[in-house]
């Protein structure tokens, strides 16, 4: 009797100790964090800097956070950009991050419908937009060129080949109303010394040029740069009209995006120096040392990445405010006007080690980050 | 000669001629000039090779009921397959585009198969099948391409030298108009395809076996797209690979009204002519466009090119009560 109790005795404790060390191990067993989805607006799908972008997020930020991107085909509307929003939010994403400005403020009342947070990534709102928005709770922010660097971005290049001496030159872009391409349209006009419609005031220019929905060739004197011609799009007429602007001879090619994906083979083919406002990639790179791409304003590919811990902080209950406000940080350009200064910004942003890596962003994800460091980050990068 | 005959030629040429008058006009008065240098007429001439080809491809399946949305994702995904393998076996040699171009038709056709066979299996209304067809192409080119451009595979010297010179266009136009009207008017199988077009159930208790004449229309005009394909490919200098959702169909919509002017100009002559002729016409328009793009917008092409097609179709449905007004044969009869 006495063995049958000791025997039952120990089996009884052999129990209880399995028992033990599963049920603390079960709790030792650090919580499996959820995957976030976050859905992306994009209207480009194709161009290298979309393609860069793209690849940051899906290949970096994706297997250094539990994240999943899910991204849209091409947006070309408003419409198309609220059915995204309703897809993504039946989807189970947690936030938006667009890429896509057909109507940017849709996309922000549709996110909040559907309490989704939202962000822009590389563009802003119109000011007015944004001071009527910025109090939105589920509005995170936007990180990108302004307006104003945009128009910055165009002077800069106009100014550059006016300083060149070019006589002449040809004009691509502003796919009105695309209000980016417009202030940079501005921007280079106005860095050429030319007037449009009698006048070189910023807004004045642009409120011209989206009035005329249109680049008005006849409303542009420029004494001392010759424009040639202009044009913008991309449809069926494009070859001819490339065509009429590589034949009128121009001393330089000047577009506010999209050419080096476009027109790189032609214009050097035709000798004309060119220049675009696009991406620094392996291709554009080929056309600045052994072609004739002279300037390149760009983006690094990880310029997206603050906005990305902006809107995972805000997903984990961390929003980062200014003074209760949505984030609004303006990011620069920065310009290659010759091979070496494309082979520095290109090779410091590569597809392993981005300028925006995972150390750095970081530093900003969590709790108790200040709206002061998480700036700092943006504007020192 | 008799009056027969000068009425066929009047009636081939007229809207061509109408189309060159008006737009020359337009031109003239606005001080442009529409095709200025030899540039500008190669361009004239690729665009009119594609329209012609594209507007044969699409009606040889319309006229028997089957109306094709994959014709547009036929030409993108073959130029894509065909550009990588070419500049992947010869690079920047200087047979790669000629190469492109046999192989861009062969896989052009081999896609019309795969699509005329699916529509054979499945039974299915042939729109809703070309539906299904355009979606798959357009997600596989999205696949091979990863949603890029395709530049390097494209500017090649090669592609260069083959599409600037427009004594290459103008052959491959004539091949193609010679094979078509000789396959479609000539011989057996053009025979049973027009029997089968104006009595399908008349020609199939003659003997006649719809199933293999479908699908030969479908191989036929999967090499032609291939051709239009290669064709584009060398306009553009890219190839576009993120066209998802039906994005590759617009190219089927440039062929609409060439289809009709070919149609109306098929009464008096040869429809295939008609659709070189109708090709011709859309490709002076569109060097018009070009030479005036920056006051008449994208938008506003697209507008014009719909108005012509309605007023046209307007023409073609009222044909007798229109000719009966204007040679005041009404105030005779009265």
């Amino acid at each position: 009797m006495k063995a049958k109790y000791a025997n039952f005795a120990k089996k009884a404790t052999a129990l209880v100790l399995v028992g033990a060390v599963l049920t603390g191990s079960v709790f030792a067993r650090p919580k499996k964090a959820k995957n976030v989805k976050i859905g992306v607006l994009v209207s480009d799908v194709s161009g290298e800097e979309a393609l860069g972008f793209r690849a940051y997020y899906e290949k970096y930020i994706a297997s250094a956070y539990n994240v999943t991107f899910k991204y849209t085909e091409q947006l070309t509307n408003a419409e198309e950009e609220k059915s995204a929003i309703e897809k993504f939010a039946a989807q189970g994403c947690k936030a938006i991050i667009s890429l896509s400005s057909s109507d940017r403020v849709t996309q922000l009342q549709t996110c909040s419908d559907y309490k989704l947070y939202y962000a822009i990534a590389s563009g802003m709102l119109e000011d007015d937009q944004y001071e009527q928005y910025k109090n939105n709770p589920y509005f995170v922010g936007q990180i990108g060129p302004s307006m104003e660097t945009e128009f910055q971005a165009g002077l800069e290049m106009g100014r550059y080949f006016a300083a060149k001496g070019v006589k002449s030159v040809s004009i691509y872009g502003a796919f009105i109303p695309n209000p980016m391409h417009v202030y940079r349209t501005a921007g280079v006009l106005i860095g050429l010394g030319a007037t449009y419609g009698g006048t070189n005031d910023k807004n004045a220019v642009v409120g011209q040029l989206f009035g005329d929905s249109r680049v008005n060739v006849a409303k542009i004197s420029s004494p001392k740069v010759a424009i040639k011609s202009y044009f913008q799009g991309f449809g069926e007429t494009t070859t001819d009209e490339l065509n009429a602007a590589i034949q009128a001879k121009p001393d330089a090619f000047l577009s506010v995006g999209m050419a080096t994906t476009f027109f790189t083979s032609q214009l050097n083919a035709a000798g004309i120096e060119f220049s675009d406002i696009d991406s620094f990639t392996s291709g554009n790179g080929k056309a600045m040392k052994d072609g004739k791409l002279v300037y390149l304003a760009g983006k690094y590919s990880s310029s997206i990445g603050p906005i990305f811990a902006a809107v995972i902080n805000a997903v984990n209950g961390n929003s980062i405010r200014d003074k209760g406000n949505a984030i609004s940080l303006s990011q620069n350009y920065l310009v290659a006007k010759n091979y070496a200064d494309f082979d520095k910004f290109y090779t410091s942003d590569s597809g392993s080690s981005p300028i925006f890596d995972k150390s750095k962003l970081d530093s900003v994800i969590g709790s108790n980050v200040s709206y002061e460091a998480f700036k700092s980050l943006v504007e020192n990068n | 000669m008799n009056m027969n005959f000068y009425k066929r030629v009047l009636g081939t040429v007229v809207i061509p001629l109408v189309f060159l008058l008006v737009l020359l006009f337009i031109c003239q008065i606005n001080g442009r000039v529409m095709i200025a240098n030899q540039v500008s007429f190669t361009n004239f001439v690729i665009y009119a090779a594609i329209i012609m080809i594209t507007t044969i491809a699409l009606s040889i399946n319309l006229n028997s009921g089957r109306f094709d949305f994959s014709l547009g994702s036929i030409a993108v995904l073959s130029s894509v397959i065909s550009s990588k393998i070419s500049y992947a076996l010869l690079g920047q040699s200087a047979a790669s585009a000629f190469i492109m171009f046999i192989l861009s038709m062969v896989i052009g056709g081999l896609l019309g198969f795969i699509s005329g066979r699916l529509y054979n299996f499945l039974r299915i209304p042939p729109i809703i099948t070309s539906l299904g067809v355009t979606l798959i192409y357009e997600g596989i080119t999205y696949t091979i391409t990863s949603g890029k451009y395709l530049m390097a595979e494209v500017q090649t010297a090669s592609m260069s030298a083959f599409i600037s010179n427009w004594v290459n266009i103008a052959v491959i136009v004539l091949v193609v108009l010679a094979v078509i009207i000789y396959i479609f008017n000539l011989s057996k199988f053009g025979a049973e395809y027009r029997a089968l077009k104006n009595g399908q159930k008349v020609a199939v208790n003659t003997g006649i076996k719809e199933v293999p004449n479908a699908i030969w229309c479908y191989v036929i005009c999967g090499i032609l797209m291939g051709i239009v394909g290669f064709l584009n490919a060398g306009r553009n200098m890219t190839i576009n690979g993120g066209a998802l959702n039906f994005g590759s169909i617009s190219i089927m919509f440039t062929a609409f009204l060439p289809m009709f002017i070919g149609g109306f100009i098929g009464r008096y002559s040869n429809e295939y002519i008609g659709y070189l002729l109708a090709g011709i016409c859309m490709s002076l328009l569109n060097s018009t466009f070009a030479v005036f793009a920056n006051e008449i917008t994208a938008s506003m092409q697209s507008i014009i090119n719909a108005l012509l097609l309605v007023v046209f179709l307007i023409y073609l449905n009222n044909e007798g009560k229109i000719v009966n007004l204007f040679t005041f044969r009404w105030l005779r009869r009265n």
